[in-house]
């Protein structure tokens, strides 16, 4: 493919900062004499009557607590940039932002799809419906319970826009989930382009039809697809982030339908889609079994027990009970301090325990080790709440009155439990000083999912 | 108001130190803040009468670095403006930004030692002017040792007999510094002082 084809595969749907483009300089200002590109300012600035208000072209921030004005050198003037996106190359007054204005790219309209995978009768009814939504533009929520095999359902949907020629984005809020489902995507797509787009990742191909993408990396996208899939559309930070969420619907095409999927959605989500889109639930897990049903246990003053060096004796013996029938376990801490001063302790019970928090490089190689069973258990923050699978592990949670557990959160750590064949239950604990009612709530919940009468 | 560093809310609830003026602006949270580590380590070399080192260059300064220089996130300047203020704020002595080059300054639209001390509120001037484009970081010792001279002195020094303050983000080899303290002694200044933000300390 010429540079100049690249060039436009690439940029189309996009709103890329102009040094920062993986093209030659000649090859852009030669589309720029063609009236392919067009050029914006990053920031916009308007005077009002109580100063001036900026507004960030690419993210679309105008929370002016989010801008900083400074003295450029550059421009040689006061210059305001935004911090909202700043993770993806400072955009400010003076910086340039590009989009294509030239005739659109085209993409292949035949995709193989290498997936032989069965899906059980539910699975097929709500990947039908989506399907349904995906043809007629409408907004769908797929609410699927953790385990139920929600990345199959979505190859469907996938495939019919792929066929169509168009251009397909799978949106998650965290890199780790990205990158679980990049081999998946890849594997069931064979002949397809699938780019990952993530924090730090390189471009690798100019042409990608089908984009894996955190929700923060599509404030680098404008109007570029005719189908979005929010994958657990609930976690943290899309549901706290109002400006991501405009990104997601900046990113998607004008008619493009939407989608969610989710094993926690939130109150506006299910209003939103009852009231303008489709709702598919899946109470069951792709296995058939129900969800295992937290227990709860008082396990008073563990913060000051912790702290004097001593794991609380019903911890303990929860733990020796794991580390006895060797099950891999995960203990979830409300807080990285607590969790810190815990690690010592439970070394001693086994030195290969070790902590993993978002800050850490190699959670992903210590859960690969928890997965193969070199590491016992590990103790970790709600870091790992969703997204990971490790056969038969057995989860409890330190703390669980703490805010941060609130009921998706406690859903979502429960659904490690009991995922795969043939360990399909586990136990499921809360140690807590004080019941709450997000945990409660949580098991009102999952007790209703278990009774929700299934298709056979 | 949120912490420029971590982006949680600070809380910022008025105390009665607001009220008597004595409770500073914040702009990072305590969390992020105590992962610096002050260290206040003073030595002294042939040319530089004193260099005064703030923190330690650990994980979470690096991190600072590059947010602030790297991806350009001027508003840091702030975290370490108070600190810097106490340290600097002599009237008798006269500060002295180590200068990037100017075409390094316009790629990177900003000096960050000057944004530093504009961010203190620290009055400078810059008597100083880089000569040469390339980075101390991608020379190999040999070659540091052996270039003339980094610095350039435009203008006439007014008061010899005034202490001078040279002021860098980092102190890695030192030879930075040594070259700029030696072009201010070269045109007459008599004492010659340095602080810098930043430190490599040795693992212990
Ligand atoms: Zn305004
Ligand atoms: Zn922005
Ligand atoms: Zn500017
Ligand atoms: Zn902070």
């Amino acid at each position: 493919m010429s540079e100049r084809n690249q060039l436009k595969q690439f940029l189309a749907g996009r709103i890329w900062l102009r040094h920062l483009l993986p093209f030659s300089e000649e090859a852009v200002d030669e589309a720029m004499r063609q009236g392919d590109i067009h050029i914006e300012p990053g920031v916009t600035t308007k005077k009002t009557w109580h100063g001036k208000h900026y507004a960030c072209q690419r993210c679309h921030n105008e929370n002016q607590a989010r801008f900083t004005v400074f003295t450029c050198a550059q421009c040689e003037a006061p210059c305001a940039y935004c911090r909202n996106c700043l993770n993806m190359g400072r955009v400010s007054c003076c910086s340039e932002l590009l989009t294509w204005t030239g005739t659109p790219p085209t993409f292949p309209t035949s995709h193989r799809m290498n997936w032989q995978g069965n899906l059980t009768p539910s699975q097929q009814k709500a990947t039908s419906e989506l399907l349904e939504s995906t043809k007629q533009g409408v907004s769908h929520l797929l609410y699927a319970v953790c385990g139920s095999g929600k990345t199959e359902m979505l190859f469907q949907p996938i495939h019919y826009v792929l066929q169509e020629g168009k251009r397909v984005c799978l949106a998650a809020p965290r890199v780790d989930v990205i990158l679980e489902l990049l081999p998946r995507l890849t594997t069931a797509f064979p002949d397809t382009k699938v780019e990952a787009l993530y924090g730090g990742a390189e471009v690798e191909h100019f042409d990608a039809q089908l984009i894996l993408a955190t929700t923060h990396q599509l404030y680098r996208f404008h109007e570029a697809f005719d189908a979005v899939f929010v994958d657990e559309a609930d976690a943290f930070p899309y549901t706290a982030d109002e400006t991501l969420q405009q990104a997601v619907r900046k990113a998607a095409k004008p008619n493009a339908p939407i989608h969610f999927v989710t094993a926690t959605p939130s109150r506006q989500l299910l209003a939103m889609n009852k009231k303008q889109g489709h709702i598919s639930v899946l109470a069951r897990r792709y296995h058939g079994q129900p969800l295992p049903v937290p227990r709860s246990v008082a396990l008073w003053n563990y913060e000051k027990q912790l702290k004097k060096k001593r794991i609380p004796a019903k911890l303990l013996r929860w733990t020796a009970e794991r580390l006895e029938k060797q099950q891999p376990f995960l203990i979830f801490f409300h807080q990285i301090e607590l969790m810190e001063i815990a690690e010592p302790l439970f070394q001693k019970l086994d030195e290969r325990i070790c902590a993993v928090h978002a800050e850490h490089e190699d959670r992903k190689e210590r859960v690969q080790l928890l997965r193969q069973k070199a590491v016992p258990g590990l103790l970790t923050t709600t870091i790992l709440e969703r997204g990971i699978t490790i056969p038969n592990v057995q989860v409890a949670v330190v703390g669980a009155e703490q805010t941060i557990f609130n009921k998706g959160a406690l859903i979502q750590i429960g659904g490690r439990v009991g995922r795969s064949v043939p360990n399909t239950s586990g136990d499921f604990v809360l140690f807590h000083q004080g019941i709450t009612y997000a945990m409660d709530e949580a098991k009102r919940e999952i007790r209703k999912l278990n009774h929700t009468e299934v298709p056979q | 108001m949120t912490c420029l560093l971590c982006d949680k809310p600070l809380h910022d609830q008025p105390t009665w130190q607001h009220f008597l003026g004595m409770q500073q602006d914040t702009f990072a949270c305590l969390t992020c803040l105590e992962k610096f580590e002050r260290i206040d380590q003073v030595i002294q070399n042939d040319v530089l009468d004193s260099v005064h080192s703030l923190y330690a260059y650990n994980e979470a300064a690096r991190a600072y670095l590059h947010q602030f220089k790297f991806m350009q996130d001027v508003a840091l300047a702030q975290i370490f403006a108070p600190a810097l203020r106490r340290v600097l704020n002599d009237a008798k002595k006269i500060v002295v930004p180590i200068p990037m080059h100017p075409v390094n300054k316009k790629k990177r639209t900003f000096s960050q030692v000057d944004a530093l001390l504009e961010a203190a509120k620290i009055p400078y001037q810059s008597l100083l002017e880089k000569t040469t484009e390339s980075v101390m970081g991608e020379k190999s010792r040999s070659e540091r040792l052996a270039m003339t001279e980094l610095f350039h002195v435009p203008a006439d020094i007014p008061y010899n007999e005034a202490v001078y303050v040279l002021v860098d983000d980092i102190y890695t080899t030192g030879t930075t510094l040594h070259h700029a303290a030696e072009a201010l002694k070269q045109r007459g200044v008599h004492r010659v002082e340095a602080v810098t933000l930043f430190r490599p300390i040795r693992e212990k």
